[in-house]
C-alpha cells in the first residue's frame, strides 16, 4: 500500500520522462535512460517499472501496490551534451540518497537546460577545429594544412550553431556545412603550399559525423534494443550521405583531378 | 615489434587533442577536459601499439576501445555521476569517420563511372564499406563489453 508521504504517481511518472527525455536528447545509451528511470520509480516507492525507449518517444508504465501509471512524452532532436546528462545522474543519485523529494528533483530537473553551464561558443568553435586539424594530422596531411582545416572546420561549427538555433533541417544543415568546410579548408591547404589538399577536404567536415550516435547505436544493438539502434543507424547514415555530397561537391570543384 | 617513439608520441598527442577538442564540443566539465586528452592519447597509443604488432585496423581499434572501456569501468567504481564519457569522448578519436567520407565518394564515384571503370569503382567501394563497418561493429564492441559483464551479484546491483 502506498504511505501517506509518498507522491502520487503521475507525478512520479512526469520527473521519469522529464528524466529519460533529457538524457536521451543530451547523448546517453538506451542503457542509461532504462537505469536512470528505474532508479527515479525504485527511489520514489515504486513497485516496479517498465520503460520503453524508442528514438521520438518514452513510454514509462508505473506500478505501486494495487495503483498503476502508463505516461509518454515524445523527445526532441538528439544531440550530444554529457554535462547536462551528468546533471541528470545527479538528481538521480540525490533522489536514491534522499536528498531530494520527487517537487524537489522535478525543479532541479526543470531548470538543467537552462541551469547548466556552457563553454562560449568561440571556444567550442576553436575546439573544434583543433580536433579536425588533429585528425587531418592523424590522417596523414602535412603541416601546412594544419591552419587551413583548423579555420575551415572552427568556421564550419560556428555556422552550425546559427543554422541549428534558427531551427533548420539537421541533414541539409550538414550538407551546407560539410560543403563549405570541405571547400575553405580545400582551398586553403592548397594557398599555403599542402600537396594534401584532398585530405584536408576530408579532415574538414569529420565535426559533422555522428561518433556518439553511431557508439550508442552500436552499444544499444547489443544491449537488446535493435528498435532504437535502428533509428540511430538510418539517422546517422542519411547524415553521411547529406555529409559526404557536400564533400564531393567541393572536392569536384577545387580537387577537378580526383 | 618495431615502433618509432616519436610516431607513437605524434599518434598519441594528436588522439589526444582530438578527444579534448570533441570534449568541448560535447560540453564535458572543464574538470575533466585533462582526463579526457588522456584517454584519447591511451586509446590511439594502444591502437597505434596493435597496429605495429600487425592487427588490422578493426582489431586494433577494438583492442584500443576494450582497453578504453575497461580503463573507464575500473575507475566508476568509485561513485560518481559521470557515467561513461571518458569512454565515448576517447574512443571518438577512432570513429573512422574518414574512411565513411571514402566510403561515400567511392559510392559517388561508382555511380558516375562508365561501364569499362565500374568493377574498379565498385570493388574500392566494397573494400572502404568492409573495413568501415567491421570497424565500427570492432569499436562498439570493445566499448560495450565490459559493461556487459557483470561485477557484483545481481542483488547487489
Amino acid at each position: 500500500m502506498p504511505q501517506t508521504d509518498d507522491p502520487p504517481l503521475p507525478d512520479i511518472a512526469r520527473l521519469c520522462l522529464s528524466a529519460g527525455r533529457q538524457m536521451l536528447e543530451t547523448g546517453a545509451n538506451g542503457r542509461t535512460v532504462h537505469e536512470g528511470i528505474a532508479d527515479i520509480a525504485r527511489a520514489l516507492g515504486c513497485d516496479g517499472a517498465e520503460v520503453l525507449c524508442q528514438h521520438q518517444a518514452i513510454l514509462v508504465t508505473l506500478r505501486r501496490g494495487p495503483e498503476s501509471c502508463i505516461e509518454m512524452t515524445k523527445t526532441g532532436e538528439h544531440g550530444v551534451n554529457l554535462r547536462q546528462t551528468q546533471a541528470i545522474r545527479q538528481i538521480i543519485r540525490d533522489l536514491l540518497a534522499k536528498k531530494l523529494d520527487c517537487p524537489a528533483a522535478q525543479s532541479a530537473a526543470d531548470c538543467v537546460p537552462t541551469c547548466t553551464g556552457a563553454y562560449p561558443p568561440w571556444l567550442v568553435c576553436l575546439a573544434t577545429g583543433l580536433a579536425c586539424a588533429a585528425f587531418g594530422e592523424l590522417l596523414g596531411a602535412d603541416w601546412a594544412a594544419f591552419l587551413p582545416i583548423l579555420a575551415a572546420s572552427a568556421g564550419g561549427q560556428w555556422l552550425r550553431m546559427i543554422l541549428m538555433r534558427r531551427g533548420h533541417n539537421v541533414f541539409v544543415v550538414a550538407g551546407i556545412i560539410s560543403f563549405l568546410s570541405a571547400f575553405v579548408a580545400g582551398l586553403g591547404a592548397r594557398l599555403c603550399g599542402s600537396t594534401q589538399d584532398p585530405i584536408a577536404t576530408i579532415a574538414a567536415v569529420l565535426l559533422l559525423v555522428p561518433g556518439v550516435a553511431v557508439l550508442n547505436s552500436q552499444v544499444d544493438v547489443l544491449e537488446g534494443k535493435p528498435n532504437l539502434a535502428a533509428a540511430r543507424s538510418l539517422r546517422v547514415l542519411y547524415l553521411l550521405t547529406f555529409m559526404a555530397l557536400g564533400l564531393v561537391l567541393a572536392q569536384a570543384l577545387i580537387l577537378p583531378h580526383l | 615489434m618495431n615502433i618509432s617513439l616519436q610516431f607513437l608520441f605524434h599518434q598519441a598527442f594528436l588522439g589526444g587533442v582530438a578527444a579534448a577538442g570533441f570534449a568541448v564540443l560535447f560540453n564535458c566539465r572543464p574538470q575533466m577536459l585533462p582526463a579526457c586528452f588522456g584517454a584519447g592519447v591511451l586509446a590511439l597509443a594502444t591502437r597505434t601499439i596493435a597496429q605495429e604488432l600487425g592487427g588490422s585496423l578493426a582489431v586494433a581499434s577494438f583492442a584500443a576501445a576494450l582497453v578504453l572501456a575497461i580503463a573507464d569501468k575500473i575507475w566508476q567504481e568509485f561513485p560518481s555521476p559521470r557515467g561513461s564519457v571518458l569512454a565515448v569522448v576517447g574512443v571518438i578519436p577512432m570513429v573512422p569517420g574518414s574512411l565513411a567520407a571514402k566510403v561515400f565518394i567511392s559510392l559517388f564515384a561508382f555511380l558516375l563511372s562508365g561501364q569499362s571503370q565500374s568493377i574498379e569503382a565498385a570493388i574500392a567501394t566494397w573494400d572502404n564499406l568492409v573495413m568501415l563497418v567491421f570497424t565500427l561493429a570492432a569499436i562498439g564492441t570493445g566499448l560495450a563489453l565490459p559493461s556487459l559483464i557483470p561485477t557484483k551479484p545481481a542483488e547487489e546491483r
